[in-house]
């Protein structure tokens, strides 16, 4: 009642109540919600509490009540009960006092009255087209009064800000998957160094040596705080990966994050570049081997995209390497970041994989699409070929390859660990190999865990970026 | 105008719809390909010299190719005038049987479909267990020019000659008295020494006697079972059957190299043999502490199907059942075991498998637990979409209705239908398995440095590049072709299983 006047006045105050009554409705963000605006929805709660007291469902029900008592309903329903008691003992060959029997009798008949009660109150509501007040409705008659609005802005404004995200379904939606990104950082912070804690290697003897004394070992613990409790070492290590300070490697004393931030944009280049130029040479060959299934073309492109995923990386650098530096000498065999040559070989390497799955998928998905109804419709029309194709076919047959593209840039970076390793590029892979030997715990949790950042990162603006390209996924998310 | 329209997409139908000319067609390109390699191979470029042992398979690779090329002309204009392949051409198909001696598996295959006009699929997999069993013992008579051999490598030599004789009977008896749908009841007596001779390693032996059994208690009952449409569909692609082949080959070999090749030779320093190039008693060569590359590359290979094997089934059954429960009782359960899954799913495998590593030390246990770890994601997600398909299906419901508990029903009927695609997806993944092993052994992190495993190997290759550089292509070529021939596998699989295209 309350809710639909406010719609109909619009604004910013009657959205807000609007979205207030949705969310309490939703299960799950009901209680994020009463959390949230704890303070204001307390005195939502007391005016509530105050007002149920005279509101149309009181009023009716007392009414109903004392017409129902009236009128003997009670005594004839606990006659009828104590009789059925009765007979049921009697059939069971149940010996009860005569004491507990009216107890039953009496709880059963409370209990029945109760219900019917409700079920005559909530019918007579219906027929006078009333409604029963709920903490929405409250909500809305104090929203409604702006002054309310501005002293509640301060202890509420993490409610406020919560119903604005719901009410826009795509914020909603961006901020839901933002949130379950941060939970899984944190659970891949969790896990990794859960590993690493039950390592049955003693860093500081690996370091100091086999010569070192229980006292320098000590030290070396205290250092680096490796004497402390599991949970103190854990919440230390997350502390650092969220404010990017990890403290100084084991080995080495340097800077964890300063020399990961330094090898970070190495790997990112090369992966992104070969990104790039894997998607510019696989959607073509995909696009043209499915428009003509079975050809010597499909064949021939499709057994090299088969080739190309099983050629493991380090061996295929090697032979780059054997071929194109050693026996022609065209291209450098490691990398040097002022000359660009030297990248040549290990993008090739690192795209491999990702063109011949590309490639793969884009052929498999375009082939699904172009058999669908509306591909022959488009025909029917007098649509060029090329237009069928572009418009129709791969538009939508892209959606399931921008996933295996995310997917593949969470191998890739892995991935890079190898290629790095074989062309001696620093990059965080190589330095996360590197570490491992000693093992370097916040080193390589570091590594790990902003590898899996980014990767995260990327796949949710992969998400978010769908939600806007794919009218499919757009409208079912307006209707959650 | 239209006439000839329809006339030219008849033609193309009718050679298409021809298997031989399709696998003809397919068998010469591939067979020119080999020959173009083993011709730029045969050229020292260097040296401007020729290699005599090279151009001579290239030559005999030719010949057989230009045979091929002959014979697929003849079936396209065979089917052309008659539409049916003639008798005269089909003979042909004998001189093919003959490339059997340069090892080019494709004509060979080619040669045995050619021959015969029926072909159930017991008959092709009786030609791929020959051929196996035919290849293991080239392969394991190559010691023989060994300076010393183990001492069991005669009898077993010898056991595997009655084995491959046994199996010749075997195939002629199965072209014979097999067709597609009857199988001769005495065959029986032929099917279990068949599957004795699995014993060897070669699974086409068990496949084929287990088929042979199936087809003839089911004599007479056109009822077709899943197990036998597979196999027609399997046996009918040839590339698939050829990543089969070449899988079961390896696993062959594993077992018979046991008996047949020298352990020492793979791993003990010879140091009056160092570095020595490719040659009959080396022949892929030696590495920097004498030891001969060939032994150790064929000894690696149990080790890259261990891992493979072992790291793709701990991970299918365990992200098997974490899937199946969470697509079953969905919900909460659902929820929380997949966000639990999207932490490690958040995780590169191969950085998951080093940081594992790390923390446990570099062995093969230890590589197979990393690798599996990483994994379980995939099956997961996999079997739980699956589940959440075959659940709504009315048998589940009838299972219910009848009172089955929940363990019952996800084990019993829900889980065996819907492992196909959790079949594919491991046939397709052991590949990137082994690529994984080899990797992370040439990081240092995977199977111990003194087991020859294709990384360590590679690894050793990789510092003599410029001068031996045949000590790192050789076991790269074999890791190519494992996991392009699981690849091969896995497409075919996913062909026949795929009930979307039925």
């Amino acid at each position: 009642m309350g809710g639909t006047e406010a719609a109909r006045r619009g604004g910013l105050i009657g959205s807000i109540s609007t979205t207030y009554h949705k969310i309490l409705l939703n299960p799950s963000y009901k209680y994020l919600l009463l959390l949230l605006g704890a303070p204001v929805n307390l005195v939502v709660f007391l005016f509530y509490l105050v007002q149920r007291r005279k509101d149309d469902y009181t009023a009716a029900e007392n009414r109903i009540r004392s017409a129902m008592l009236s009128s003997g309903y009670l005594e004839a329903l606990q006659a009828e009960i104590a009789q059925q008691q009765k007979r049921k003992h009697e059939f069971f060959n149940q010996k009860i006092s005569e004491q507990q029997l009216q107890q039953e009798v009496e709880r059963i008949a409370q209990a029945r009255f109760k219900e019917e009660l409700r079920d005559r109150t909530t019918k007579e509501l219906l027929l006078n087209n009333k409604k029963r007040l709920t903490m929405a409705d409250t909500f809305d008659r104090l929203i409604a009064n702006p002054l309310f609005f501005i002293i509640s802005l301060i202890p509420g404004l993490l409610m406020y800000i919560l119903i604005f995200l719901y009410r826009s379904p795509y914020l909603k939606y961006i901020v839901e998957r933002l949130a379950m990104t941060i939970l899984v950082i944190f659970g891949v912070a969790v896990l990794v160094f859960t590993i690493l804690y039950l390592s049955p290697f003693n860093p500081a003897a690996n370091i100091l040596g086999e010569t070192a004394t229980p006292e320098q070992i000590a030290a070396f613990n205290k250092m680096h705080g490796l004497d402390q409790g599991y949970l103190t070492q854990l919440w230390n290590n997350i502390k650092g990966i969220a404010y990017f300070d990890l403290g100084k490697s084991f080995s080495g004393n340097e800077d964890i994050t300063n020399s990961i931030a330094r090898k970070f944009p190495i790997t990112l280049t090369l992966t992104v570049i070969s990104l790039i130029i894997a998607i510019a040479i696989a959607l073509p060959i995909g696009i043209i081997s499915a428009t003509r299934p079975n050809s010597f073309f499909d064949y021939a492109f499709m057994f090299v995209a088969l080739i190309g995923l099983s050629i493991p990386n380090f061996w295929q650098g090697l032979i780059l390497i054997l071929n194109f530096s050693i026996k022609l000498q065209w291209l450098p065999a490691t990398f040097n970041p002022e000359n660009w040559l030297s990248i040549v070989m290990p993008v090739i390497v690192l795209g491999t994989g990702l063109t011949a799955s590309v490639a793969r998928m884009t052929r498999s998905s375009t082939l699904e699409v172009i058999h669908e109804d509306y591909m022959i419709t488009a025909r029917a029309k007098g649509l060029g070929k090329q237009t069928i194709l572009m418009k129709h076919a791969v538009r939508n047959a892209i959606i399931p390859i921008i996933t295996v593209i995310g997917l593949q840039f969470g191998g890739m970076m892995g991935g890079s660990a190898v290629t790095e390793k074989v062309f001696n590029i620093s990059g965080i892979g190589s330095y996360i190999v590197d570490k491992q030997f000693i093992p370097d715990i916040p080193a390589i949790m570091g590594g790990v865990v902003y590898t899996a950042i980014t990767i995260s990162l990327v796949n949710v603006i992969i998400d978010i970026l769908y939600a806007f390209f794919d009218p499919r996924i757009r409208s079912k998310m307006k209707q959650y | 105008m239209i006439k000839k329209l329809q006339s030219k997409q008849g033609t193309a139908h009718q050679l298409k719809s021809s298997p031989e000319y399709r696998q003809a067609s397919f068998t010469w390109v591939i067979s020119l390909t080999l020959s173009v390699i083993l011709l730029l191979n045969s050229f020292d470029f260097a040296g401007g010299a020729l290699k005599p042992w090279v151009f001579t398979a290239f030559a005999a690779y030719a010949l057989f190719t230009i045979v091929q090329m002959i014979i697929t002309l003849l079936i396209r204009r065979d089917l052309l005038r008659t539409g049916d392949i003639r008798r005269s051409t089909r003979l042909l198909g004998y001189i093919q049987l003959l490339s059997i001696i340069t090892g080019n598996l494709f004509t060979v295959t080619f040669g045995f479909n050619l021959v015969k006009q029926q072909k159930p699929p017991e008959y092709t997999i009786a030609v791929y267990m020959l051929l196996t069993q035919l290849y293991v013992i080239a392969i394991s008579a190559l010691n023989l020019f060994k300076p010393y051999v183990s001492n069991t490598f005669l009898p077993a030599m010898f056991i595997l000659v009655v084995v491959a004789i046994l199996q010749l009977i075997g195939l002629l008896l199965v072209a014979k008295f097999v067709t597609s749908h009857y199988a001769h009841p005495k065959l029986v007596w032929l099917a279990l020494p068949i599957i004795v001779t699995a014993a060897t390693g070669n699974i086409f032996a068990l496949v084929l006697g287990i088929n042979l059994l199936v087809k003839i208690r089911k004599n007479g009952n056109p009822a077709m079972t899943r197990w036998s449409d597979v196999w027609i569909k399997l046996t009918a692609n040839s590339t698939a059957m050829a990543g089969l082949f070449f899988v079961i080959f390896l696993f062959c070999l594993s077992v018979c190299s046991v008996f047949t090749f020298d352990y020492s030779i793979a791993i003990d320093n010879n140091y009056s043999a160092i570095l020595l190039p490719p040659s009959l008693e080396y022949p892929f060569g030696t590495d920097n502490f004498g030891r001969d590359l060939f032994s150790r590359i064929v000894f690696g290979a149990r080790i890259s199907l261990i891992v493979g094997f072992a790291s793709t089934l701990i991970p299918v059954i365990i992200g098997g059942i974490l899937g199946a429960i969470s697509g079953y009782y969905g919900r909460q359960t659902d929820n929380i075991i997949m966000r639990l899954l999207d932490v490690l799913y958040a995780i590169p495998g191969i950085l998951l498998a080093i940081a594992i590593i790390a923390a446990f030390g570099a062995n093969t246990v230890n590589l197979i637990l990393a690798l599996s770890v990483g994994a379980i994601p995939t099956y997961a997600r996999t079997m739980r979409a699956n589940v959440m398909l075959v659940s709504t299906y009315e048998y589940v419901d009838a299972a219910r209705a009848f009172g089955s508990s929940n363990f019952s029903i996800i084990f019993k009927h829900i889980v065996p239908n819907s492992l196909a695609p959790m079949i594919v997806k491991s046939t397709l993944t052991i590949g990137a398995a082994v690529i994984s092993t080899s990797s992370l052994s040439y990081l240092g992190l995977g199977v111990e440095p003194h087991i020859p495993e294709w990384g360590n190997i590679l690894k050793i290759g990789s510092t003599y590049l410029e001068t031996n550089s045949y000590l790192a292509i050789y076991p790269g070529l074999a890791i190519i072709a494992l996991v392009l021939s699981f690849n091969f596998l896995g497409d075919g699989l996913r062909d026949a299983l795929d009930p979307k295209l039925d």
